[in-house]
């Protein structure tokens, strides 16, 4: 059941913390469009400025220019109880002095909806959530996934607009997070709320969203899709924060049309299937993720791929995958080779080929 | 070392600490304290006890004494809160001064809120008849309100102030992202989760007003009260049991309430159970409330000003509101005989019994929270004996206990400390008193910062060869030293301005100065008080400050205090 209500506008806002002489930009002219029942991700470093953006978003924070708009209606003059949304906080924020029942009928009792059908409401989603048999628990009671759980119900249960996650899984253990992941992306997608979820987790970006936000510094280094931010980063910065990549430096690129590209690196001529738009001619660079790099004693003779030479450096057997550093002339490369046959691995001091398809290879600025 | 059979083993040096703890608890508190109901069991005490219940005149007493304290705490607390409050999420200019000045009764001598009170608002005040052409009756119960209010309400400042702090701020914000607005977030979630706190200020605030004697001489009038009663026993009756009654029936409430405060009120606490805070409080923004908190903190501020000022001033000059012809009088007939012995006497005695009591909390504190396996609530409970105890209630026991050699089948094991014919004229007795009040200040600053430190700090040091003993000195006692200074500093502080318990112990030979401070107030001297009350002061200050400076200097630089790994 979709929902065709949760637009979400934000127009150029900005926040600045501090008076004039020590003035700090938090958020600077952030624009964006979020779609009724859309996951987006606001994922950034610490201090980037996601945390604020949200937290504009719910009305915690007053934007110094800008404005938020919710389906059209613009938010500033109200205050975060005015506002049709729901929060879930790092520190999960259940009041330890309610049960589990009182903490998630807190908001329609506010909302003076009657006792039936609060009773009504609150088992529900504790019924959805596996929670029903913790109702009369306190917070403290609980286990950190089933105090997440709470936190999730108490704000999905008045229904809001709009769901704002602030980090909510970063006090869980790895293998809560993931159960957590696909728990909080499942119930999403059934309600059809539009939510925001800010993180600096790369795998709970990519897993989680429709779209992501990438910041830095204050400012949007990248909006995307998962598999566009992943394969067709804007920036040397959004590459190197989500997934691990190789840079190679470009010494000539031309343009050949239909979004391809020649370039030399390290002497050698390569092709490349794409590029970024914002690329500029003199200083550019080459990524190549260390997975779509394949390594083997002789040359690849598909007169598809490029080539290249470098000796093995180091090498780490995991199992499932092996792990190459290489030094070449195109510079140092680390590739991933998946499922490898003991056989055909180049050992330690050898001369090794590395090739890697010209569509697995993305152009972008150096800075 | 962990031992066999689940049995907890203590090494050699916690063996000789805890036994040392329990011989100095049992011989500064736990005997005088048996002492006191053995001799209410006498016959003019155990009328009192049965009068409880019977005699008019003793249940009037005991009813002034509840009436007493449950008003001063509920105001205490109620003051308290808001003062806490205001400091917390209402930003203004000032914050700090404002902070400090709600503190300073905390260290106040006593006296010295009573006769300002009494200068400034009594029936010749400067202010109500000055003023307002206004004689109010100060003496009695509205007098003793209005002081013990003003004196014991930083303690609930202070509670509130933690408590305030720590709550997480995601709390508010999470109950206003639900749709409440401030008034809702405050009454359903900020209030409800101080319920513990304010169950313990208020029972905090009614332990110290029930035992608190000084007020009660000076301001009480003919409002009597059981620690004032106790006192006239002794110095008007002289008749110790009827006195261990009185203290008796004020030992037991006192007892009780501070059960309560801590194994009910503290347990009770919901505060920060889960994550970590995060985020600024959500300040109050509304012009109505801002004004409100706001003037009732200016109001509260002004009124400890006004006090302080009092008292400077009226050390300067020669009666205040009367004759303000600026004079040093009243020092010179302080310091040219009158009170020199008892300066220096109250200083070296409280010189003395600071660092025992500071190392004394600390070893009890070491012991409760590292070493002593079962039963280190009973220890920690019998380590605060010292405050939860009324002075009153101590100084009758002592009196009764040490005015003789206690003799064990006719050989006398310990001899007479207090009283005119002790030993070095009673000074010892003092100085035990000054040791077993102020100590627990430090026991508590003690047990929360050893919480904070990870005890493989410690076992680390085992592990590398260190015994016991070289672990404390060696690692512990430096990783506390900022407790410890607490500890010192209080302990100094306190056993200067210590009345209640002293007064009972004062022989010709060694004179203390918060007694001459009482003398000179029953003589209506109040230029002498307010002189007295500053050179209180100025030695406080003057050897507090050398005594952080000592500290300090000796000790180990820590940036930030290593915490407990999560």
């Amino acid at each position: 059941m979709k929902s065709s209500e949760g637009k979400l506008s934000l127009v150029s806002i900005t926040k600045e913390f501090g008076d004039t002489q020590e003035k700090v930009i938090a958020v600077n002219k952030l624009s964006l469009d979020i779609e009724p029942g859309e996951f987006v991700t606001l994922l950034g470093p610490s201090g980037c400025g996601k945390t604020t953006a949200l937290r504009m978003i719910a009305g915690f924070e007053t934007p110094t220019s800008g404005k938020v708009l919710l389906d059209g209606v613009d938010l500033s003059s109200l205050t975060p109880d005015k506002r049709p949304m729901g929060m879930v906080f790092q520190s999960y924020a259940l009041f330890p002095h309610m049960t589990v029942f009182d903490n998630v009928a807190y908001g329609l009792r506010v909302k003076k909806m009657s006792g039936a059908s609060i009773k009504e409401a609150v088992s529900e989603v504790l019924n959805s959530m596996s929670l029903s048999h913790l109702a009369n628990r306190a917070p403290n009671q609980l286990s950190g996934g089933q105090q997440q759980r709470v936190a999730l119900a108490r704000a999905m249960v008045v229904r809001p607009k709009l769901l704002l996650f602030d980090e909510p899984l970063s006090n869980l253990d790895a293998k809560l997070r993931a159960q957590m992941r696909t728990e909080i992306r499942s119930i999403q997608r059934k309600m059809g709320i539009t939510s925001i979820f800010v993180t600096h987790d790369q795998d709970e970006a990519m897993s989680l969203s429709d779209r992501i936000v990438v910041m830095r510094n204050a400012v949007v280094e990248q909006v995307g899709t998962p598999e566009e931010i992943y394969r067709r980063p804007a920036s040397v910065f959004v590459a190197d924060f989500i997934g691990r990549s190789n840079f190679l430096k470009v010494e000539s690129a031309v343009t050949i049309g239909d979004k391809k590209a020649q370039i030399v690196v390290g002497g050698n001529s390569m092709k490349v299937a794409s590029y970024s738009d914002n690329l500029r001619s003199d200083k550019s660079v080459l990524l190549v993720r260390p997975e779509s790099i394949q390594v083997s004693m002789s040359i690849n003779s598909s007169s598809q791929v490029n080539n290249g030479e470098g000796i093995v450096e180091n090498l780490v057997f995991y199992g499932n995958h092996v792990e190459y550093t290489l030094e070449s002339n195109e510079g140092k490369i680390i590739a991933v080779v998946s499922d490898p046959v003991y056989e055909e691995i180049v050992p330690i001091g050898k001369i090794a080929n590395y090739s890697f398809d010209p569509t697995r290879a993305w152009l972008l600025p150096l800075t | 070392m962990r031992s066999n059979l689940g049995r907890a083993k203590y090494d050699l040096f916690t063996k000789i600490a805890l036994g040392l703890v329990i011989f100095i608890i049992g011989f500064l508190i736990i005997l005088p304290l048996i002492n006191i109901l053995v001799y209410a069991g006498g016959s003019s005490g155990s009328a009192i006890l049965k009068g409880s219940i019977s005699d008019f005149v003793t249940r009037s007493i005991i009813w002034n004494t509840i009436k007493l304290g449950v008003t001063v705490a509920t105001l205490g607390t109620f003051f308290g809160f808001i003062l806490a409050y205001t400091q917390v999420r209402v930003e203004f200019r000032g914050k700090k001064i404002l902070h400090i000045i709600n503190l300073i009764p905390i260290i106040s001598p006593p006296f010295a809120f009573a006769t300002a009170v009494i200068v400034l608002f009594g029936r010749s005040g400067m202010i109500t008849r000055g003023i307002f052409d206004w004689r109010p009756t100060l003496y009695g119960f509205s007098g003793l309100v209005i002081v013990l209010t003003l004196s014991f309400f930083p303690i609930a400042y202070m509670n509130f102030l933690g408590m305030l702090r720590s709550l997480d701020p995601a709390l508010d914000e999470a109950g206003l992202s639900l749709g409440a607005n401030r008034w809702r977030v405050f009454r359903t979630i900020t209030v409800p989760m101080l319920i513990p706190g304010f169950a313990g200020a208020f029972l905090l605030l009614f332990i110290e007003s029930i035992a608190d004697l000084a007020n009660p001489l000076i301001i009480g009038g003919s409002y009597t009260v059981l620690a004032s009663r106790a006192y006239m026993a002794i110095n008007g009756d002289y008749d110790i049991s009827l006195a261990a009654g009185y203290a008796s029936l004020l030992l037991l409430p006192a007892l009780f309430v501070f059960l309560i405060q801590r194994y009910w009120a503290q347990k009770k606490s919901v505060i920060s159970v889960t994550g970590k805070p995060s985020g600024r409080p959500i300040l109050v923004t509304s012009f109505g409330m801002r004004f409100l908190l706001l003037s009732f903190t200016g109001l509260m501020t002004t009124l400890i000003v006004l006090i302080y000022t009092t008292v400077i001033i009226g050390a300067f000059v020669q009666i205040i509101g009367v004759n303000n012809e600026i004079t040093l009088d009243h020092f010179r007939y302080l310091l040219g005989g009158f009170a020199n012995g008892a300066i220096k006497t109250t200083t070296f005695l409280a010189l003395i019994a600071t660092p025992l009591a500071g190392i004394f909390g600390m070893l009890t504190a070491w012991l409760v929270i590292r070493k002593v396996k079962r039963g280190s609530e009973a220890l920690d409970f019998l380590g605060m004996l010292g405050i939860a105890v009324p002075g009153t209630v101590i100084g009758i026991g002592y009196a009764i206990t040490y005015n003789d050699p206690l003799k064990l089948g006719g050989v006398t094991v310990f001899p007479q400390v207090a009283g005119g014919a002790a030993l070095l004229g009673g000074s010892i007795a003092i100085v035990m008193v000054y040791i077993i009040r102020s100590s627990p200040a430090g026991q508590r600053s003690g047990i929360s910062m050893l919480q904070q430190i990870d005890p493989s700090i410690e076992e680390a040091s085992a592990s590398l060869g260190a015994s016991g003993a070289k672990t404390f000195r060696l690692v512990t006692l430096p990783l506390i030293s900022g407790a410890f200074l607490a500890g010192l500093l209080y302990a100094f502080a306190h056993s200067m301005t210590t009345l209640s318990p002293i007064i009972f112990l004062v022989t010709p030979d060694t004179s203390i100065l918060t007694q001459k401070i009482l003398a000179e107030a029953d003589q209506g001297r109040y230029g002498n008080v307010f002189a007295l009350c500053c050179i209180l002061i100025v030695l406080i200050l003057v050897i507090g400050g050398l005594i952080n400076y000592f500290v300090k200097r000796n000790q180990v630089s820590i940036d930030r205090p290593m915490t407990r790994s999560r």
